[in-house]
């Protein structure tokens, strides 16, 4: 009777194996995940409820020289809305991009002109500003999900991280700009560290590599606080740069409308 | 309505004065050199443009915009309409009158536009003078009856116009517009203008009904009419087959004259994977005349002057752009009239010398015979074109 009873002793080595036990649980949990679920984590991490932020892009084009864009954006419904306001250069400044669908319905607002267009769907697959983000890589949250088809693969170290390895082809019946992307996404924080983009026509032909750095935690989220894109075909790259962001923000949806382009 | 625009730039530098940080100043300078071959003689034009816009958000869910253009002009500033005409057409026109179809490219400075902006949610209201442009055609706006555009240059910007507009947002895709466009502070006489907007899908669509005075001028005599034309519209953009599709169309009556017209255009678009930008657009204006062999004096001049948005009733806009690097834009517009078989191309290069300052190079050539609407007569020439950014 006595030998059976819980003391506390006993009590601290079982926490103490406990604290030992979870962390390798938890891996061996996270061994366990599908590509999907990993997508799925992935596809939340990056597509906070709502953000606002101030974002800097430069282009460093085939010539060798340089441009530089700076803009604000805002995004609601876990990037299913967003908006981008070009404040640099003078040259663009006020223009604003209404991208809703996530990306399936694109406007742009010219406000030397006053006017607005409506893009059609195949505008996604090109540059924004001549940068070497299409519409479609800045604007479309659900695409990995719904575009493509997910496989694990062997896990990698890459940038000094240990990451997922993932293979995701395009569903036959999509009009996706990619057909096929690789993805490296860090083990602990979701976060995409490189993605390899092949060509629409070629899934072999590597198109672009996007690379992301500075991973801050901002408002709870795990946050690449820069992100270039290098364009293998043409040579050039562009890189954004966070300069402000924040997720704790109540965007008005009337700011995802034509009117709240023009605001 | 003018004296409230002047009121509102008064304001808004006074705004902008009390609280310089909250003001912003920017435009651009934009020299333009055109040179035009007509008539086995070649003639320069050039002019300076300083634009100078000043926005302020001083005061609270409120926006003050002005901008003032200043114009310098240099070169050939003396024309006359009539040397540009067939010879069956100013063979009309007594010599002594003839002076009266001279113009000349005055210096001048000017304000462009000048208004408040006030706006809560789902409210907007505009009064002053400001840009309104309507429609979704790219060569042409059938619906817009306060801008026509330069079939060469159709998105070039366009002038400031008197108003008070309001904008109600009903839904995300789903909203109003009213405008108030005064003539003598006269409700009667004055432009009234009511849009609705709905977006389905991947469609945006448009509805509106419009009243506005209108003057046409009878250039034999320079007598003028004072008119009051009421039509109704629409517009839609959206996308079909993989292609972007747009159209708008507005249908006038007239008052006293039986001679009802309407006027529509259809547009698509599509941007292949490497960049190829194309566009086709239809247009056509029941109020033009089909056969050139009918143009007279008045068709003439009213298109020259804007009064008619086009000489020939039917016209196709073929526009084609390629980014040959991430600097140059390679690209160039045709407009064909089907009516006379005339036909004005329009070849273009543009390059982003550095961030601020863009390079356009764009020439016209003319291909029609002496009498349509894009003769070979009217002279062809080219522009080159420098937009600073400040």
């Amino acid at each position: 009777m006595t030998r059976n009873m819980i003391t506390p002793t006993h009590l601290i080595r079982f926490f103490a194996l406990l604290l030992i036990a979870l962390p390798f649980a938890s891996i061996y949990a996270q061994e366990d995940l599908t590509a999907d679920q990993i997508l799925e984590i992935l596809t939340e991490t990056m597509n906070p409820e709502q953000s606002q932020g101030l974002m800097k892009m430069t282009i460093l084009t085939s010539s060798g020289q340089e441009r530089t864009f700076e803009y604000e954006t805002f995004s609601k419904g876990q990037g299913e809305k967003s908006l981008m306001k070009y404040l640099k250069p003078q040259r663009v400044k006020g223009q604003t991009i209404l991208m809703l669908n996530d990306a399936n319905d694109i406007w742009t607002y010219f406000p030397r002109t006053k006017r607005i267009r409506k893009l059609a769907t195949h505008a996604k697959k090109q540059k924004v500003e001549g940068s070497d983000f299409s519409y479609e890589d800045m604007g479309a949250s659900n695409t990995f999900i719904e575009e493509y088809d997910a496989m694990r693969l062997k896990d990698e170290k890459k940038e000094g991280r240990q990451c997922y390895k993932l293979e995701l082809t395009r569903h036959p019946d999509s009009d996706a700009g990619y057909s096929r992307i690789i993805l490296w996404v860090d083990k602990e924080q979701y976060v995409p560290l490189v993605i390899d983009y092949y060509h629409d026509d070629d899934h072999q032909l590597q198109e672009k590599q996007l690379i992301c750095s500075n991973i801050q935690l901002i408002d709870e989220i795990y946050t690449p606080m820069e992100c270039t894109m290098y364009n293998k075909l043409d040579n050039t790259h562009t890189s954004m740069e966070i300069v402000e962001i924040t997720y704790a923000v109540d965007l008005p949806d009337d700011l995802f409308t034509e009117m709240g382009m023009q605001r | 309505m003018k004296i409230i625009t002047y009121a509102i730039a008064l304001s808004m530098l006074a705004a902008s004065i009390a609280n310089a940080q909250t003001a912003d100043i920017f435009g651009y300078f934009e020299p333009e050199y055109t040179g035009i071959y007509h008539d086995d003689s070649y003639y320069q034009f050039l002019y300076n443009k300083l634009r100078v816009d000043l926005k302020s958000t001083a005061v609270k869910n409120t926006e003050f915009g002005a901008d003032v253009i200043f114009l310098l002009y240099y070169g050939k500033t003396d024309w006359n309409v009539l040397d540009f005409l067939p010879e069956d057409i100013t063979s009309t026109v007594p010599p002594e009158m003839r002076p009266l179809y001279e113009f000349t490219y005055q210096d001048t400075f000017y304000l462009d536009n000048a208004y408040a902006r006030f706006s809560l949610n789902r409210f907007a209201i505009t009064g002053g003078k400001q840009q309104i442009s309507l429609g979704t055609g790219y060569f042409a706006n059938p619906t817009d009856v306060f801008n026509a555009k330069d079939a060469l240059d159709p998105t070039y910007e366009q002038p400031g116009h008197h108003g008070l507009r309001m904008d109600y947002l009903l839904g995300s895709r789903l909203s109003l517009m009213a405008l108030f466009s005064p003539i003598e502070m006269d409700w009667e006489t004055s432009g009234k203008l009511l849009r609705a907007k709905l977006g389905i899908g991947h469609f945006d669509f448009g509805a509106m009904g419009i009243e506005m005075p209108y003057t046409l001028t009878d250039f034999y005599t320079f007598g003028v009419s004072e008119q009051t034309r009421r039509s109704i519209g629409g517009d839609i953009v959206g996308e079909l087959l993989g292609l972007g599709v747009w159209a708008e169309g507005l249908y006038t009556f007239l008052e006293e004259d039986t001679n009802d017209f309407y006027e529509f255009l259809v547009g698509t678009d599509y941007t292949f994977e490497s960049g190829l930008y194309t566009m086709l657009e239809y247009h056509h204006n029941s109020q033009a005349k089909s056969d050139h062999e009918n143009y007279d004096l008045n068709d003439w001049m009213r298109f020259l002057t804007g009064e008619t948005k086009t000489i020939s009733s039917d016209q196709i806009y073929g526009l084609i752009t390629y980014p040959l690097t991430d600097l140059l834009l390679l690209g160039g517009s045709v407009v064909f009239s089907v009516s006379d078989y005339s036909a004005a191309i329009v070849p273009m290069i543009q390059y982003s010398l550095f961030e601020n300052i863009e390079l356009l190079l764009m020439a016209n050539i003319y291909t029609g015979e002496e009498g349509t609407a894009y003769s070979s007569t009217l002279g062809d020439g080219f522009l080159l074109r420098a937009s600073v950014y400040y």
